[in-house]
């Protein structure tokens, strides 16, 4: 009997030391890149090609970060960046809770096969849309504005079903109560649904934030001028300007680049775990 | 104030009929019940007042002004929903104010209202909570305070009580009570509970599958009930409904007009030899399920406590608290049926035979 529950000790003091290895090893792996990139934007250019490579820079520089601002006109690009993100929430923000409120609440001819086509939108990849929509962009002649980057992204299937999925949890008789009290559809959706369906619509946002910001494959595709370029690609520029790749240059720009959702992320940690968990998004 | 009046009014759910061809009118200024059992269309009717179920077809007046195309936030009505549906995110106040707000009442006097409402309710202390951090009696209250502040021509309150425990369900149901004395506007309460509908009502308008089975002041409910239905679904335990041989009608009566002695008295319209089958002892009362001879059971209501079960005795019931109901189970009545004195002798020589 003694030897029985020694073994069920030591069974589950294994079953921890692994579990706790293998969250290390998850962490590490995960973290280990963006170490690097810090480390290495810091570090001179003779710093970051001597071997073995060296965990801590011998000798701390901004150096990288110097080059990044001279090499490139960095402003045009992250203004680019900006008005292209904050254009894309707003806009979905706009067309997608109004959607979605339709959706869950009223009946109207048509509404399956519409709900049907947004979930369509949803799956098809932007690699099969682009040749037509550049076609389209360049029609319009729009392909020297940020408008062929933010006008396709004005509606978001995801957003609108996540929103919609939300909508559908707020008890019928709350609205029905605000109906009585004489509140517009307007003002439902703002204060009544909005309100309710908050996290579901930070985790759009904040999607909607690094998709637009991370963006790289449809500005070089949708873009025919450098002043309509956001900063993904003036990134990439960084690297061809050289013989030699400057890999602390390359970083720093990189560093810029992941600041902002960065401080995003680690500003609303808390509710960005939150509302995943309660999405049951893993 | 207002009156109330259906004309033809039908309901459907797709292909469902749930109200079919109602007329009803509900008198201004009444504490109306709507009772009946679960799933006969009293929520259904209210939200038809409301203006949030619209009917199918028919007309609904509010003193006499058809309000088919007036939305429910402009007909002058205000809800208390079966659910409580006060919303979430708003504190009390804002909750009590959200209507006023949208109905552009001046601040000054959405101030004055709401200290007014607030403080009849019992929720002055609470204004600045989160209905979260409510109990369901105080939850009961901003709902409650929600609809009295927009001073509406009429109250619709869909089983406002049905969440409460039976202490503060009785304390709430005399407040209501009482502020319908202090407005004086038309009230429509929908109840499940008989007791309650007795209790609280002016006009009781009892329902079943979609249909008015009776409406009449409490009163009249319990004395002279319209059909089977009414006698049963008003009075615990229910009238006692009782085949009489082979005749073609129905005898009812009420459990606590029931005579039982040793020997049968000669005057009595209705007598038969029981046996006791339970016995339930209430206090005050007691309760005694009955066998009749004829395999056929009822109940009786009695102050008498001191007989016991496998007793055997007479039942009887003298005239005048009897009722006489057709094969189809509407009563008939002294006045106006010419088989009445005919249907009386034949339940008095029923015994004899
Ligand atoms: N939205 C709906 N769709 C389909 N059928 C419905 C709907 N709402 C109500 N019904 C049906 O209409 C009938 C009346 O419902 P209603 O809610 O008015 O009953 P009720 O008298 O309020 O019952 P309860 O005492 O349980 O609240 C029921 O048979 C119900 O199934
Ligand atoms: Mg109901």
């Amino acid at each position: 009997m003694h030897s029985k529950y020694t073994g069920f000790k030591l069974r589950r003091l294994a079953v921890s030391g692994i579990s706790f290895t293998f969250k290390l090893f998850m962490l590490v792996l995960f973290l280990f890149p963006f170490y690097w990139m810090i480390v290495t934007s810091f570090k001179t250019y003779g710093g970051s090609i001597v071997f073995p490579p060296t965990l801590l820079p011998h000798t701390f520089t901004l150096e990288a970060f110097e080059q990044v601002f001279t090499r490139l006109n960095l402003w045009n690009y992250l203004k680019n960046s900006v008005i292209v993100t904050v254009a894309v929430i707003v806009i979905q923000t706009l067309i997608g809770v109004p959607a979605a409120y339709a959706f869950s609440r009223y009946s109207f001819k048509g509404r399956g096969i519409m709900l049907a086509l947004v979930m369509a939108a949803f799956m098809v990849p932007t690699q099969i849309t682009f040749i037509t929509v550049y076609i389209m962009m360049s029609k319009l002649r729009w392909l020297n504005t940020l408008l062929p980057q933010i006008v396709p992204f004005g509606a978001s299937a995801y957003g609108i079903f996540l929103l919609r999925q939300a909508f559908m949890q707020v008890p019928t008789d709350i609205i029905e109560a605000a109906r009585l009290d004489n509140a517009g559809e307007i003002k439902i959706m703002t204060r009544i649904m909005l309100p309710a369906a908050k996290s579901s619509l930070m985790t759009v946002t904040l999607f909607s934030f690094v998709g637009s910001w991370n963006s790289y494959f449809w500005p070089l595709v949708m873009s025919n001028a450098e002043k309509v370029r956001p900063l993904t690609l003036a990134i990439e520029r960084l690297k061809d300007q050289d013989a030699g790749i400057n890999w602390p240059v390359i970083m720093a720009g990189n560093m810029i680049m992941v600041l902002p959702v960065l401080l995003i992320f680690l500003l609303m940690s808390n509710k960005i775990i939150s509302s995943m968990g309660y999405r049951g998004i893993k | 104030m207002a009156k109330i009046e259906f004309l033809d009014v039908h309901k459907s759910f797709g292909s469902a009929k749930v109200i079919e061809n109602l007329n009803l009118t509900l008198e201004d200024g009444k504490f109306n019940v709507l009772v009946g059992p679960s799933g006969c269309g009293k929520t259904t009717l209210l939200r038809m007042i409301a203006g949030i179920g619209p009917a199918t077809k028919g007309q609904i007046l509010l003193d006499g002004e058809d309000v088919s195309n007036i939305p429910p936030g402009k007909r002058g009505v205000a809800m208390v929903f079966q659910s409580y549906a006060i919303y979430p995110m708003m504190t009390v106040r804002q909750n009590i104010e959200f209507g006023l707000k949208n109905n552009r009442v001046p601040k000054a006097e959405r101030e004055r209202r709401i200290s007014e409402v607030s403080q009849v309710v019992g929720l002055a202390p609470y204004l600045g909570r989160k209905p979260s951090q409510l109990s369901g009696g105080q939850r009961q209250r901003v709902a409650l305070a929600r609809a009295m502040v927009k001073e509406p021509k009429v109250f619709l309150m869909d089983e406002p009580l049905s969440n409460l425990d039976a202490k503060l369900r009785g304390a709430m149901r005399s407040e209501l009570v009482q502020l319908h004395k202090q407005l004086k506007t038309t009230f429509v309460y929908v109840t499940h509970d008989q007791v309650e509908a007795m209790a609280m009502g002016d006009c009781i308008i009892l329902m079943d599958q979609g249909k008015i089975m009776q409406q009449s002041d409490p009163e009249t409910m319990y004395r002279d009930p319209n059909n089977i239905f009414a006698a049963q679904f008003i009075g615990t335990p229910p009238t006692n409904i009782v085949e009489i041989g082979s005749e073609n009608f129905k005898l009812g009566f009420r459990p606590e007009t029931i005579i039982l002695s040793a020997n049968a008295g000669p005057d009595r319209a209705f007598t038969r030899r029981v046996k006791i089958m339970t016995r339930e002892m209430l206090g005050a009362e007691t309760f005694y399920k009955l066998c009749l001879e004829d395999g056929q059971e009822a109940m009786a209501r009695l102050t008498n406590s001191s007989l016991a079960e496998g007793d055997t005795l007479y039942l009887q019931v003298d005239e005048d608290n009897l009722y006489f109901f057709d094969a189809k189970g509407n009563r008939v009545r002294k006045t106006g049926s010419q088989h009445y004195d005919a249907m009386v002798e034949r339940v008095k020589r029923s015994h004899e035979s």
